[in-house]
């Protein structure tokens, strides 16, 4: 990019220094320090301890590689990925596209797409699983399932795969709407006349969208889309509140980080060493698809 | 562009079936939160609740022992106190970062993303004996500071300004203002929008916080509002209107927050985008 | 940590500052529970923290509030945690602002104790041991020392109505094969037959499956998992038969813990903890009856717990944390007595004080302290987070998809043996 005649006092380094470091102290201090701090502990032996003696090397990382739940939980959520990105980036676009075509109350019914953002996951997981998808016979959906003759579903149960139903809903509802947003402001910024021009083109609905809109959404697309596969991996709080019994978290539908927590956190262990290197190999696989994605988001943006 | 009558009715129609969908778990919240034990289990369901008065809101506001009110002045301080903290300090970083392509810049942007792809659980237990070991256990400080440095808040705001008008700055520069002055006199008062969105992110986020307050608030009197409620769903007993209008309560006040916000978030979003 | 104590040193002057601050706002204000607890006491002697999860019980908190301010020695903070005790606590224990003392359920982890967090209280103790229940004793006890007091025993156990069997002609079951025909022969249309959980008993009942065919976690040497065999298959598969016939209750108004769904008739047989016993009994006077897990090949049997008072080896008063934890759980007879008996239903973990505690002196509850010393049995202190992961999984997989339980069991049992060899290294 050809810097125009710059304004000598905007480009002194002195000022970026000056507005980036509060922010970039407080990273290191408060995310960067405790990251290698649990980047260390994940070569010791580190029970109970957060300064342990006891070097283990590598072994925490195989033990958890060689765990057959582990990586059974690694390839169902690379699966949950591959399917829930395109879902919810699908749905925000949608509403926004939609919300486009509405002309009477748009403001009320952006609100309303909007306003789920702010439950929290404990209080969205209770109304979905003790009032909308009770396996008992007072739940909502089992309600509606027997005044119709059918025979109510065990949702939650795991004995078939209704609860990926519970658990998709959920998340769309808590999740579309703040990326409709994003999709709502870089839908914006496309200027109308060049719809006008492909309309004067002949160009119908869809043919506008594929060569008009989707090309100039695609900055806005490409950070949607990164934001979402982060997310996908590190599912915790709608799986973990929706499927938790007195009697534990299911085997099924049982994300890295709720399983990582499970063994190395919560349930009476704290074993930092597996914990850390668990969450260390996550971040290794968001780190890879995500390059992938955005190598895959670049070929297919290959005109620009 | 002209769209069809039949298109527009058939948009209108189907956004206000999803906005019901999108409606029914608030009401719901406020059905359980205004029934009996008995009306919600009982064997089938029932729209309307059947214990429409204040009896069990005043009995969990009420309620000495739980603090509720004092739980919410906590989550009300904290709330605001990070959102505001927050913001200022991504907004000046967001700015630094999309305005400067340096190295220095760009190695920043990529620590800062980084984070973004870094479970939060690794941080966790380090992050919180750091904080004990600086004596800031219940303390307003141990709830807020560790968490107002929001790698998410700076990238979104970086994003926003990537499509700001230079020109606007460069007038000001002209006219004698440094780059101080000029970024809160120009550059914040015209990113209001996407100041209301982050805003409103990093209060809904800050509101609804629960594993690090728990930890940080030893003292009751220092709890927040969802540390207190959670001992609704965690009793050997599950007592579902007291859980529910534990909802309500928490969830009201980030609605009453989200209506005043979002004025300018609409309007904001519509100027600036996210690139 | 070179830098720790220089920090907490220099900040130090900076909290007390803030804290001073703070008790002049309090006094302007209302009073905190910590300053009305103290209130009454003639506390002197150094500060301790204890901690306690959240009962589910009314009164509780209360009661342990009184008598920490009861305590002459010390001035006792309880600090009352809501939820997700153990995470929080593990986290504390790691801390400068660690409890001095803090209740957990059996006793301290393996991990804990290795890892130096816990102090050994075999000396305070001494002779007085001999007074709690030895099989509860023991499970607080590695390596011939004890680490932690029993504070009260729980247990849990089969509710059902004696008049709803006799109604449908069957006796209370003895076998597991039993409670499958019970279930089905009690179902009606309006109430079902037997309810263990909303994950259908898999993680309550996991190891009590395990036990009731007569086997073990591990072998005498503790060095390899011992469940892996044919009766255990044997057990599984009459599991499953309970569990895909009309009589199983998958999903209910609450879960196990809560005895709601037997209360209000969801189900006529239900898996639950004796503390609800009170609220059963109010509901079906006389009409109640209990039973041990039946049993598979082996024995009937029930789970039992203790939570017990633990003190931080990190305390800097250790010695005044260990009078106190004597005082409160070893010496105070009252106390233990009102602790189980006040507040639901509990076992004193002293067999001296059974006849004091109303509620386990005669009726259901007496059956249940009698299952606790014939059947009694509490999960292992070298059944880690991963090998009771590892089992669950193995189980939900057999019972809920019909998976090979010779495939799945030798998974968990790989997963066990290297557990094992990890905490005995």
């Amino acid at each position: 990019m050809a810097r125009r005649t710059p304004a000598p006092l905007l480009n002194r380094p002195v000022w970026f220094w000056a507005l980036v470091t509060p922010f970039l102290a407080g990273l290191l201090v408060f995310v960067y320090v405790p990251l290698l701090w649990s980047l260390w502990l994940s070569f010791y032996d580190a029970r109970n301890t957060v300064t342990p003696t006891d070097f283990v090397g590598l072994a925490n990382y195989v033990a958890l590689l060689n765990d057959r739940l582990f990586v059974d939980s690694m390839v169902t959520f690379v699966a949950f990925a591959a399917f829930i990105v395109p879902l919810t980036f699908a749905c925000s676009l949608g509403l926004a596209l939609l919300l486009q075509r509405v002309t009477v109350f748009r403001g009320f019914f952006r609100s309303v797409f909007f306003i789920p953002t702010a439950v929290s996951y404990v209080i969205a997981a209770m109304v979905w699983r003790m009032s909308f998808f009770n396996g008992a016979r007072f739940g909502l959906a089992n309600t509606l399932l027997t005044d119709l003759g059918q025979q109510p579903v065990n949702w939650l149960g795991g004995e078939n795969n209704w609860y990926w139903l519970v658990l998709v809903s959920l998340r769309l509802w808590l999740q579309v709407g703040f990326y409709m947003i994003l999709f709502i402001a870089g839908l914006n910024q496309i200027d109308p006349q060049l719809f006008e021009a492909a309309a004067l083109d002949g160009a119908n609905g869809w043919r506008r969208f594929r060569y008009v809109t989707f090309p100039l959404l695609r900055p806005t697309s490409v950070a949607v889309a990164m934001l979402l596969l982060f997310n996908a991996f590190q599912a915790f709080d709608e799986f973990y509140n929706t499927l938790i019994t007195a009697g534990g978290y299911p085997p099924f539908a049982r994300p890295p980080l709720v399983y990582l927590y499970l063994i190395s956190f919560g349930g009476g262990a704290q074993d930092l060493g597996i914990g850390s290197a668990g969450t260390m190999i996550l971040t290794l696989v968001i780190l890879v698809f995500s390059l992938i994605q955005n190598r895959v988001l670049a070929l297919g943006g290959g005109g620009q | 562009m002209k769209p069809s009558r039949a298109g527009s009715v058939l948009a209108h129609l189907a956004a206000s079936v999803l906005a019901v969908l999108f409606l029914l778990p608030f009401y719901v919240i406020w059905r359980n939160a205004f029934s009996t034990q008995q009306g919600i289990v009982s064997p089938q369901w029932h729209w309307w609740p059947d214990q429409l008065d204040l009896t069990t809101l005043t009995a969990v506001l009420g309620n000495p022992r739980l603090g509720v009110v004092q739980a919410l002045v906590n989550s009300l301080v904290v709330s605001v106190v990070q959102t505001l903290a927050t913001v200022v300090i991504s907004l000046m970083a967001g700015y630094a970062l999309a305005r400067w392509r340096t190295p220095a810049s760009r190695l920043v942007l990529g620590l800062t993303v980084f984070t973004l792809m870094v479970p939060a659980m690794v941080t966790f237990v380090p992050t919180f004996v750091m904080v004990s070991t600086l004596g800031w256990i219940s303390s307003y400080r141990g709830l807020i500071v560790p968490v107002v440095f929001s790698a998410f808040a700076t990238f979104l705001f970086r994003q926003a300004f990537l499509d700001f008008p230079r020109e606007l700055e460069e007038s000001a520069a002209l006219d004698g203002a440094n780059t101080w002055t000029t970024f809160w006199r120009i550059v914040v008062p015209n990113t209001r929008g996407t100041i209301a969105a982050v805003g409103t992110i990093t209060f809904i986020g800050a509101w609804n916080a629960f594993l690090w307050p728990l930890l940080i608030a030893q003292d009751p009197a220092m709890r927040t509002v969802q540390v207190v409620l959670s001992q609704f769903m965690t009793a050997q007993g599950v007592r579902y209107p007291e859980m529910f209008t534990g909802a309500l309560i928490a969830v009201v006040p980030a609605l009453i927050v989200f209506a005043f916000l979002q004025r300018w978030l609409v309007e904001g979003v519509a100027r600036s985008g996210l690139k | 940590m070179a830098l720790t104590r220089r920090t907490l040193f220099t900040v130090g002057g900076g909290l007390a500052a803030t804290a001073t601050l703070a008790a002049c706002g309090t006094n302007t204000g209302r009073t905190s529970p910590a300053a009305t607890a103290s209130a009454g006491t003639t506390a002197s002697g150094p500060q301790l923290a204890q901690w306690y999860h959240q009962y589910g019980e009314d009164g509780v908190e209360e009661a342990v509030r009184a008598w920490a301010a009861e305590f002459t020695d010390a001035q006792i903070d309880v600090n009352w945690v809501l939820s997700n005790y153990e995470d929080a606590l593990a986290a504390a224990l790691l801390t400068p602002t660690a409890p001095d003392v803090f209740e957990y359920a059996n006793g301290p982890t393996l991990d804990m104790i290795k890892a130096g967090q816990v102090a050994d209280l075999t000396e305070m103790l001494g002779d007085a041991g001999a007074e709690f229940t030895p099989s509860v004793l023991a499970r607080m006890t590695y390596d011939n020392k004890v680490w932690a007091i029993p504070q009260t025993v729980d247990m849990q156990l089969l509710y059902y109505r004696p008049s709803v069997l006799a109604e449908a002609g069957v006796q209370p079951p003895t076998t597991l094969a039993e409670l499958t025909e019970v279930a089905q022969a009690v179902a009606t249309p309006e109430r079902g037959g037997f309810y263990a959980g909303q994950d259908g008993g898999i993680g309550v009942l996991g190891l009590l499956l395990m036990w009731a065919s007569g086997l073990d976690e591990f072998n005498e040497a503790r060095t390899e998992a011992a469940f892996n065999t044919s009766a255990l298959y044997a057990t599984v598969a009459q599991y499953k038969a309970l569990f895909d016939s009309p009589g199983m209750v998958k999903a209910a108004s609450a879960d196990w813990s809560d005895a709601s769904p037997f209360i209000n008739g969801e189900c006529a047989l239900q898996w639950g903890g004796l503390w609800d016993l009170p609220n059963v009994t109010e509901a079906f006077g006389d009409d109640v009856g209990v039973l041990p897990f039946p049993a598979s090949g082996g024995d009937p049997v029930v789970p039992f717990g203790a939570f017990s008072a633990c003190v931080s080896a990190a305390s800097d008063h250790v010695d005044v944390a260990q009078d106190y934890v004597r005082w409160l759980w070893v010496d105070s007879d009252d106390k233990q007595v009102e602790f189980s008996d006040g507040f639901g239903t509990h076992i004193p973990a002293k067999p001296s004080l059974f006849s004091r505690a109303s509620q386990v002196a005669s009726g259901p509850g007496a059956d249940a302290a009698a299952f606790v010393t014939d059947h009694g049995r509490s999960n292992a202190l070298f059944w880690t987070a991963a090998s009771g992961q590892a089992y669950s999984t193995a189980l939900s997989n057999c019972v809920l998809n019909g998976a090979d339980p010779a495939a799945e069991f030798g998974a968990a049992a790989q997963t066990v043996d290297a557990e094992l060899a990890r905490v005995n290294d």
